[in-house]
């Protein structure tokens, strides 16, 4: 992190227990403190209410801009609606496609924001926009929706990293200014470690080897606090962690029982490791679900990318559910964006933004309802428009963090979610 | 026949911009049937060259989602359709009477390329309609065993034997006659399209799992043994290309298949000609399509192959040495309308090409 960036809501001088010096907290002579992947600037008030609310969050993420026709705002018998049909739900009046039997299983646990009005219909910005909240070309190094979440969520002493994403297909946008401890750790698509997690020594070798770094290194921070540093010694200190607690993500044993329910795909075991991190208590995990980029053949390519998606997501629905831990859990279903209502020429949909849908469930969300609306062939928001910002404030709000939170730049302010955001307390429990 | 058909061009250009023709069949050598996404399918009467593009003058309504195949029966009899609606359909293709009806040729949202970004170009209202008085008629008799999308449609030289093949990977074979399922079985992947051999004995799949980033493991090409479902040959590992058709010719002595499952860039309209009892293959005709190919079918006179891409071309070639004889159409390498099926009347003189915007055109190949 960087030494003039800090947080408003937290204190920097904040207790230093042997524990979180055994993971790499490293102490100034004058009170400033250098990453130690998600301890660091975390106020007692915080971690408290971290582990009060015990939150997690699991973001699904639709690479490409998924079609909100032909999921959750169907238009049957309108020129728009398609080759799929809705399907009922266990909620009266909710309709879904008809190639999503699993999720029509939780209606009552989904609430579906049919109105979300955005403003890029680009991938690069639009999912950096719906990451963070904020516009790319503000030059402004916001955090993505996870390392927020980290940062006030995270359990102090937990060995595992607090933000994961599983594939790296959405965009890593990064803590930004919450500075480098926040960043993500990414696994592959198919949510196994990369190879640099495994050790080439014992564990408790490789304890001590941190330990002597820590010692070795300080002098040297204290001479160069610049980000550079922080940020090459958070990464040493990120894996010597998760040598340590790598065995929280192999997950191979209860994946041979778990795969015919969650579908034997990437996407499938990716949300079964999500469940598994959240579990752990990993407090925010990103599963990727790539290829919703359809321009062409959209019929075909969505019906195959619902057969790999609804049978994961329901599953990880069902187990949440049964283990206790869905309200606790914000599971939340996006992209970057929409896709046309128009079907283009060569039976594609394109990307669109002004009209589309992402669905929360669990974490306290008022499950079983629509928020806002299309008009009939669904081109435009018919009410209640929901921006990026009030997205993001209300995912903020179901985990317990505030959505105005100000941290500094320098000098200058910054707040989780822009002015004018509003959380939809409608969803809100 | 001209071998270097030398003089084919368009003669007629039947407008159904409702929305996109996937596929076309011509029933005798005067009449063209066309089936689009919603589950319609249109007959024309096709007028002697050089007078106006005639309007349809049937529509066989049944099907209620899109159509993805359509055949006329060796006899020239009987029509047969099959798509989303998991149905196989049976028409008296040479029927003319019926329930007097109307048909609107541009009703619904009119079509165009949005340039992949905003779709903010929302088609205004529909321009004002243009009619067709037609007669409406109902199918002679359904099949019901699928559970999901029919894509595969084949019928025996004889016409006894139909097969079809779905997105469930399940193939089916039927006595046409009554009915009644003959066999089934599962294949590896979803069913894009298949053939029965001209002597019976073997269906061969091309197979898919529909995905924007090609994996090898995301298609196949086999072939099967008729009577016992066995697998008789795989050549996935040989082609590992997602294709689009697949067509034996009908004396059997050539199998021809072309890439093409998904709008792809760059040349991904690979055609090849196989060997019919092994699968393995013999030649590529080059050059390949831009974007896929999307439908095959031999030339009546056994010594050409025609087929169709998204590239807006169709290509003869020549079955001998597997040269290109000439391109029929302005090719695009852009986005442009695909076109999606192709279909030739049996004297071998016409050639129906269906299209994204939904027109069919007719070309004369003499």
């Amino acid at each position: 992190m960087d030494p003039d960036q800090q947080s408003a809501t937290c204190n920097l001088r904040h207790h230093i227990s042997r524990r979180s010096l055994l993971k790499g907290m490293v102490v100034t002579a004058g009170g400033m403190a250098v990453a130690n992947w998600g301890a660091l600037f975390h106020s007692q008030t915080i971690a408290a209410e971290a582990k009060r609310t015990g939150k997690r969050c699991i973001m699904l993420y639709m690479e490409g801009g998924v079609s909100q026709i032909d999921t959750f705002d169907m238009k049957p018998g309108r020129p728009t609606a398609g080759e799929f049909r809705p399907m009922p739900t266990n909620v009266p009046g909710i309709q879904v496609c008809e190639f999503l039997p699993n999720i029509a299983r939780h209606a009552d646990k989904l609430g579906i924001i049919r109105s979300m009005r955005t403003k890029t219909p680009d991938h690069g910005p639009g999912g950096y926009y719906m990451h963070t909240g904020y516009h790319p070309s503000e030059r402004f190094p916001h955090p993505e929706a996870g390392a927020m979440i980290a940062k006030y969520c995270e359990n102090p002493e937990s060995e595992l990293p607090s933000f994961v994403k599983i594939g790296s297909g959405s965009g890593i946008y990064g803590a930004g200014y919450l500075g480098p401890q926040y960043d993500p750790f990414v696994l592959g698509d198919d949510g196994k470690l990369p190879g640099f997690a495994s050790p080439s020594v014992p564990p408790e070798i490789q304890e001590r080897r941190g330990e002597l770094l820590s010692f070795m290194e300080q002098q040297f921070a204290e001479q160069r606090p610049g980000r550079p540093f922080a940020s090459h010694r958070t990464a040493e200190l990120r894996t010597i962690r998760l040598m340590r607690a790598r065995q929280a993500f192999d997950v191979s044993g209860e994946w041979e029982k778990a795969k015919d329910r969650y579908g034997d795909s990437q996407f499938g075991r990716g949300c079964f490791t999500a469940l598994k991190l959240v579990e752990a208590g990993v407090s925010f995990v990103e599963v990727g679900h790539r290829g919703h980029d359809t321009h062409m053949n959209n019929f075909p390519i969505s019906k195959a990318l619902y057969s790999t998606m609804d049978p994961a997501w329901g599953s990880l629905l069902d187990d949440l559910t049964e283990r206790g831990l869905l309200d606790d859990t914000l599971v939340v279903w996006t992209s970057e964006f929409g896709r046309t209502p128009a079907i283009n020429v060569r039976a594609g949909r394109d990307h669109f933004g002004r009209a589309w849908t992402v669905v929360l469930a669990g974490g306290g969300i008022k499950g079983g309802q629509y928020y806002g609306s299309t008009d009939r062939d669904g081109f435009e928001v018919a009410e209640n428009p929901v921006s990026e910002a009030d997205y993001l404030a209300t995912i903020y709000k179901a985990m317990g963090v505030d959505h105005r939170a100000k941290h500094y730049l320098g000098t200058r302010p910054i707040w989780a979610t822009e002015e004018g955001s509003r959380p939809i307390k409608e969803l809100l429990g | 026949m001209n071998e270097t058909f030398a003089n084919a061009k368009v003669i007629h250009t039947l407008p159904w911009n409702s929305d996109m023709v996937f596929a076309v069949a011509f029933i005798g050598n005067d009449k063209v049937a066309a089936a689009n996404r919603r589950g319609d399918i249109l007959v024309w009467n096709l007028p002697a060259t050089g007078d106006k593009s005639p309007d349809p003058v049937r529509r066989l309504a049944g099907h209620t989602r899109a159509i993805n195949c359509l055949l006329l029966s060796p006899d020239g009899k009987t029509l047969i359709s099959a798509g989303n609606d998991l149905t196989v359909k049976f028409w008296d293709a040479a029927l003319t009477t019926g329930e007097p009806g109307q048909v609107v040729l541009n009703d619904g949202f009119v079509r165009k390329d949005q340039g992949g970004t905003m779709g903010l170009k929302k088609v205004s209202g529909p321009p004002p309609p243009v009619t067709a008085n037609v007669v409406v008629q109902k199918p002679l008799r359904e099949l019901t065993g699928h559970k999901d999308w029919i894509w595969g449609l084949a019928l025996s030289p004889d016409g006894k034997t139909l097969v079809t093949g779905d997105d469930s990977s399940e193939v089916i074979v039927w006595d046409t006659q009554t009915g009644a399922q003959r066999h089934r079985w599962k294949v590896k992947l979803w069913v894009r399209a298949l053939d029965i051999s001209p002597d019976g004995k073997t269906v061969v799949t091309a197979e898919n799992f529909p995905q924007l980033k090609f994996k090898e493991t995301d298609a196949g090409v086999r072939g099967w043994d008729v009577q016992t479902g066995e697998l008789k040959f795989d050549v996935s590992e040989q082609l590992k290309l997602g294709m689009a058709a697949v067509r034996f010719s009908g004396d059997g002595k050539h199998l021809a298949i072309c890439q093409g499952n998904i709008d792809r860039e760059g040349e991904a309209g690979k055609v090849f000609l196989l060997d019919p009892k092994t699968g393995k293959t013999l030649r590529e005709l080059k050059p390949p399509h831009f974007r896929g190919a999307t439908d095959l079918v031999f030339h009546p006179d056994g010594q050409h192959l025609f087929t169709s891409g998204r590239d807006r071309l169709v290509k003869i070639w020549r079955l001998s040495d597997g040269q290109l004889v000439r391109d029929l159409g302005e090719q695009s390498k852009g986005q442009s309308e695909p076109l999606y099926a192709i279909s030739i009347t049996p004297d071998g003189k016409l050639l129906a090409a269906a299209d994204g915007t939904g027109q069919i055109l007719i070309y004369s190949l003499t």
